[in-house]
């Protein structure tokens, strides 16, 4: 709305007879008749507003009425911790005989299910490769199954263990998942499995339970992420034809899960078919790390899904209130660390520190400022918010859920130093996790419909503090709002030159002889469009090509990286020759002087639609590419102009042009931002090729990002600075 | 002059050969898009196939009535039984080793193609009668300078390339069968075929209803002729001149007028040969309605099936229209009264535009088609393929037309990110109704401006001849 409010005045001075234009339209003169004032404001208050996104986060609050955590005391006594132990210590006697464990475990794990009465089912599956799939965000999760490369060889087995509420009609689950490889088992996944068994097994005779429980132990051999994708496509993916999943019957070998069904003992419910319960109303995937904690139990929440998306906030607010008010332990959130030293942003926070104080000695009512520290922490975690959101990388097993509108969030439970060589305190540490898994599970299952109270949209500043959309989207939109304006202010400057020109040439009575030069005056920017349409086009050629060259068997990943830099230019100068050829005969019968800036105002018009699209895809991939992007596309202004006018201004324009010309190159970017964090050595031109591959891997829309909108942009701007006008 | 000459013809061989090569492609590249249905999932968009228009219901009705049962039982299909029939057998062929519904894409994309054909054949009619009427106001030298751009040609080239056309037509919706029907009134009413005119009315119209406020344009056409501009022009000149004293001017100008011997008022007979053929081909459509519906409850189940399911919209499931959302909201016993409004309000702008507009009749017939297709209750993009198809028609008269840029901006945003809030509600359940609802409004409001803007665009124009002819007057004078 905001550029066609503007565009609506950028030809309105032509008609100047008009005595007053409204309101609105004066209004759209005035921004764009002083942009360059208004863009330098509108950008810096949009950078500002972003570094005080952590003093404007508010703290969460339980939005739905019908979760009621903590309301009743935890019903998880000793009794199954105990349970649970005698669990972890089968599990580490049948480890420490290397034969025949991995069947083993699988079979004690299932046992252990069936002797609860819980249904007992195994899935096995086949991992998948890496898949160039980047356009799947747009479809349905199902649709991504056409075709997919499986190796045959390879399977993994998830053990799936379903409890039927005694109160429910079997139309809602919730999921445990504990990520166990069976392979190689280590201490801390058997604690985790034994904090879901003893949650389990209690939970089989609770008179309360109106959701059925599945409790998934995925085979996380190859990965954590690929068992529970798999089972999740499994389950909602029904095959009608037979039992075997989709994938069995895709690999045609034995469908016998090497006999793991062989026991007579558990017969009666380990089941060969695919089990299901209804849909699911949550999901908990439950970690316990490797490494501990020097003071005392903590919890660590991953929230960020596929593509930036995130559990509906209400399933981290139960998680947290219940850790910290119910259980003591202490929650956090993934941090930034690099940006916690950092002087200025301590700074930062210390203005806003004293600024707060002083709004509050004005008036009391006015809770503005947080103390620095609070900044700093929280810019830090926003900071990785962001990262991990723009990343559009899952950053656990948790991602496939939300794939299937499922809110899900992954607990990695840190204990304290050398509470695992003790017996009480590894009961303790059990006992407290088995109560808070609970606790969560009792809350989800008061839920009468799925989460949809509180916010899907939003960046968490730290476990209790969140920003919500509504509030940093006014960041990216002052960001992003000179986009618009210039681009208004550059086309009307370019098509009023030549209305000028066209009154300076004497026309002695208004007759036909000048009427040719006044044809196709308004669509003038076709030309310009036309050439943006080509170079978006071969920025979706170039995101397309790494299809091609993964597939080219053993290749490093600087040698890829190469090939695609090289194929790239190849391919842009085919296109040139083909298809530009035609456009710039047309430009070269009439020369315009404003041509640049009639293409810089149709770049800056395709940047500002590129970058709202993915502020709605991916809003933290989107504000992170608009700082990059903004400066460099409103700055751009042909060198040969800036050169032949040698004044400090346009020689300090020329430099800062060429920097952010230079720095702006995708791959230079990357290693500029890697090298500032991690330090400069051991930064090859390989690394890039791994990031871009791990974010096509995932489907992530950052990458299309890259490829057809920020790519394309720097090309037409660099294109702009090298202008022959 | 005579290598200018050899030059100009030689050039108009190479547009001619440049025209033929860009159909060519595009046939090409609908092709190709055809066998890739699967990833491209287009069929089920909510932007492509609404209910009226969705292959997919075409073929469940198809084979309702292969069952001898309704094809309108389920509220599954509510399209015309003719179609039924000439479709519905295409939809249950396959050939091994193809897509599926192969066949019905390769009806459309032929479709397709007839609409081009058809409307580069209106726009030259259009062109010479722009060029006949800009000579008979002694404007040649504007005339000259245009020739670069023929209007039919890219009136064509805008409609086959538009991607709208393509996702339309590739995304098996039966509106480029609808686009047909509309397009051959259009061009039957241009080259004064009556019985074409009416039959193509009448299609049009029982195919889709809403085009039947086309019948104003069509006989505004046959009455008129093709938008010729000046009459009135011509007309006032005259008497002004005759004012002036200089009798003999007035007649060097009664002489030009004779001379272009145009149809100076309006014409009573086609448009009355064009009501008998309307009347006509509508009993004939409905006898073979009727014949065909005859034993799933006649012709009256089929009009309430059709067109009260237009007129009522019952199916509130999303699309880039603005009922959908308002009448999921309303409450029910305000719902008549509001559809009523509703469809009032394409009503009520058809008479103040007829009267605005009647000296340029296809000009006219864009804008209503451009209304009907922000205001209908199931609009898909295959209606905005057609008007601007259309508005290629024109592309000289609106050279200036003013937020060029800035509309056509808007247009590649809006539908870019239309998709992206469907996908943000259905799939992804972060979004809501509302994110969707809004690009569906910032796309009717994009369509109003379009209407307003390419409508103040010829009224200039309109004033700029009159300034032009009477500043030529008075020189010639001086």
């Amino acid at each position: 709305m905001v550029a066609e409010k503007e565009s609506e005045s950028e030809t309105h001075p032509i008609p100047r007879a008009r005595p007053k234009p409204r309101p609105i339209v004066q209004l759209g003169i005035f921004l764009i008749s002083h942009s360059l004032l208004f863009s330098v404001v509108f950008s810096t208050a949009g950078v500002l507003a972003l570094l005080l996104l952590p003093v404007l986060a508010k703290n969460t609050y339980i939005s739905e009425n019908a979760l009621m955590p903590g309301s009743v005391a935890p019903m998880l006594s000793n009794q199954e911790v105990a349970e649970a132990n005698r669990l972890v210590k089968d599990l580490t006697s049948l480890n420490s005989k290397p034969l025949a464990s991995a069947i083993g475990s699988q079979r004690l794990i299932s046992q252990y299910m069936s002797n609860l009465g819980a249904e007992v089912s195994h899935h096995k599956f086949h991992p998948q490769l890496n898949q160039f799939h980047p356009l799947h965000f747009f479809s349905s999760p199902d649709s991504g199954r056409v075709e997919q490369n499986i190796s045959c060889a390879l399977h993994g087995v998830n053990t799936v263990g379903i409890i039927r509420a005694p109160r429910g009609d079997g139309k809602e689950a919730i999921v445990l998942v504990t990520p166990f490889n069976s392979v190689k088992l280590n201490l801390n996944e058997a604690l985790s499995l034994a904090i879901a068994y003893s949650v389990f097994s209690l939970l089989t005779r609770v008179p309360w339970l109106a959701k059925d429980v599945i409790w998934l132990v995925a085979d996380s051999q190859f990965g954590e992420y690929s068992g529970v994708a798999a089972w999740l496509r499994d389950y909602h993916t029904p095959v009608f034809s037979g039992l075997g999943t989709l994938d069995a019957e895709m690999c045609p070998e034995s469908n016998n899960i090497y006999g793991l069904n062989e026991n007579l003992s558990t017969k009666r419910t380990i089941y060969d078919g695919f089990k299901r319960a209804g849909t699911m109303a949550a999901a908990l995937v439950i970690k316990v790390a490797d490494r501990s904690e020097q003071y005392e139990d903590s919890l660590s929440i991953y929230a960020e899904a596929s593509n930036g998306q995130m559990p509906n906030l209400d399933l981290i607010n139960i998680v947290n209130y219940l850790a910290v008010h119910r259980q003591g332990l202490r929650v956090k959130v993934e941090k930034f660390w690099p940006l916690l030293g950092l002087k200025w942003l301590k700074t930062l926070g210390e203005i806003f520190e004293s600024l707060g104080h002083l709004a509050r000695s004005v008036n009391p009512q006015w809770k503005f400022g947080i103390p620095a520290a609070d900044y700093i922490e929280g810019s830090a975690t926003l900071a990785s918010s962001l990262y991990y959101q723009a990343l559009g990388v899952p950053t656990g097993p948790h991602g496939a859920f939300r794939d299937y509108q499922v809110d899900a969030i992954t607990l990695e439970i840190f204990p304290k130093v050398s509470s695992l060589d003790n017996k009480v305190r590894q009961n303790d540490f059990l006992l407290r996790s088995g109560r808070l898994i609970e606790g969560v599970i009792r809350s989800v299952n008061n839920l009468l419909e799925k989460f949809h109270q509180s916010f899907f949209l939003y960046l968490l500043t730290s476990p209790g503090k969140f920003v919500s959309v509504g509030v940093y989207m006014i960041a990216f939109a002052l960001l992003v709002a000179p986009l618009p304006m210039v681009a208004a202010s550059l086309y009307v400057d370019a098509s009023n030159s030549d209305y000028s020109l066209k009154i300076d040439k004497p026309a002695p009575f208004a007759n036909a002889s000048d009427e040719p030069c006044i044809t196709l005056k308004s669509w003038k920017w076709l030309f310009a469009a036309k050439k943006v349409f080509f170079v978006h086009l071969w920025g979706s050629v170039v995101s397309l090509l790494p299809y091609f060259i993964c597939q080219i068997p053993s290749c490093t990943p600087t040698t890829s990286f190469i090939i695609w830099v090289f194929l790239s230019i190849l391919s842009l100068v085919v296109m040139y020759i083909v298809l530009a050829s035609p456009s710039s005969h047309a430009n070269e019968s009439q020369p315009q002087r404003g041509e640049w800036a009639i293409l810089k105002s149709v770049t800056l018009s395709a940047a500002f639609i590129g970058l709202c699209l993915m502020s709605v895809i991916n809003f933290a991939s989107a504000e992170i590419g608009g700082l990059l992007m903004v400066p460099m596309c409103l700055m751009a202004h042909p060198l040969k102009l800036d050169v032949k006018a040698r004044s400090i201004r346009t020689v300090s324009r020329v430099v800062y042009n060429l920097v952010l010309g230079f720095i702006g190159f995708p791959p230079v970017a990357f290693i500029v931002l890697k090298g500032a964090f991690e330090g400069f050595s051991g930064v090859n031109v390989g690394d890039f090729w791994s990031w871009v591959e791990s974010l096509w891997a995932w489907n992530s829309a950052t990458y299309l990002y890259i490829g057809m909108v920020y790519l394309p942009c720097w090309v037409l701007c660099i294109h702009i600075l090298f202008h022959r006008c | 002059m005579e290598v200018k000459e050899e030059q100009s013809t030689k050039r108009k061989k190479q547009k001619q050969g440049r025209f033929w090569t860009w159909v060519a492609a595009s046939v090409l590249f609908r092709l190709i898009l055809i066998y890739f249905p699967k990833n491209l999932n287009l069929s089920s968009r909510p932007e492509v196939s609404t209910p009226l228009t969705s292959l997919r219901r075409l073929a469940e009705g198809y084979w309702l009535k292969q069952s001898s049962m309704s094809p309108y039982a389920g509220s599954m299909y509510h399209g015309s039984p003719l179609l039924l029939s000439l479709l519905g057998p295409l939809t249950v062929k396959r050939i091994e080793g193809q897509p599926s519904h192969l066949l019905c894409s390769l009806v459309f994309v032929v479709a397709d193609i007839l609409n081009a054909m058809l409307i580069r054949a209106t726009g030259q009619t259009l062109q010479v009668a722009y060029r006949q009427s800009l000579k008979s106001l002694d404007l040649d030298t504007i005339s000259e300078s245009m020739e670069v751009l023929s209007s039919g040609d890219i009136a064509a080239l805008v409609y086959l390339w538009n991607p709208f056309t393509i996702v339309a037509c590739v995304g098996l919706s039966t509106s480029p069968i609808e686009n047909l029907a509309i397009i051959l009134a259009l061009y039957g009413a241009c080259k004064r075929m009556v019985p074409l005119a009416a039959f193509g009315w009448v299609m049009a119209t029982h195919l889709s209803l809403y085009p039947m406020i086309l019948i104003i344009p069509i006989i505004l056409l046959l009455g008129y002729g093709p938008d010729t501009p000046r009459k009135l022009l011509l007309m006032r000149r005259c008497g002004k001149v005759e004012d002036n004293s200089s009798s003999d001017s007035c007649q060097q100008q009664e002489k030009v007028i004779n001379q272009s011997d145009l149809p100076k008022v309006f014409a009573w007979g086609p448009p009355m040969l064009f009501l008998l053929w309307a009347i006509m081909w509508s009993v004939y459509v409905l006898l073979l309605c009727g014949i065909s519906v005859k034993q799933y409850g006649g012709l009256w189940e089929m009009f309430e099936r059709m067109y009260g399911f237009i007129l009522t919209v019952q199916d509130l499931s999303p699309n880039i229209g603005v009922l959908w959302y308002f009448f999921a909201e309303v409450f029910d016993f305000f719902r008549n009264f509001f559809l009523i409004v509703f469809h009032m309000n394409i009503l009520f702008m058809i008479f103040p535009l007829a009267i605005r507009l009647k000296h340029r009749p296809c000009f006219l017939a864009f804008v209503y088609i451009t209304i009907s297709s922000m205001l209908k209750s199931y609009p898909s993009v295959g209606d905005s393929a057609l008007y601007f198809g259309l508005l290629g028609w024109f592309v000289n008269e609106l050279s200036e037309m003013q937020f060029s840029f800035c509309l056509f901006s808007v247009y590649v945003g809006v539908s870019l990110l239309s998709p992206v809030m469907h996908n943000l509600w259905i799939w992804r359940g972060t979004g809501n109704a509302n994110f969707y609802f809004a690009t569906a409004i910032t796309y009717a409001c994009l369509q109003m401006v379009l209407v307003v803007e390419s409508v103040s665009a010829m009224l200039n124009h309109d004033r700029k001849l009159k300034k032009l002819t009477n500043a030529k007057l008075q020189n010639g004078k001086c």
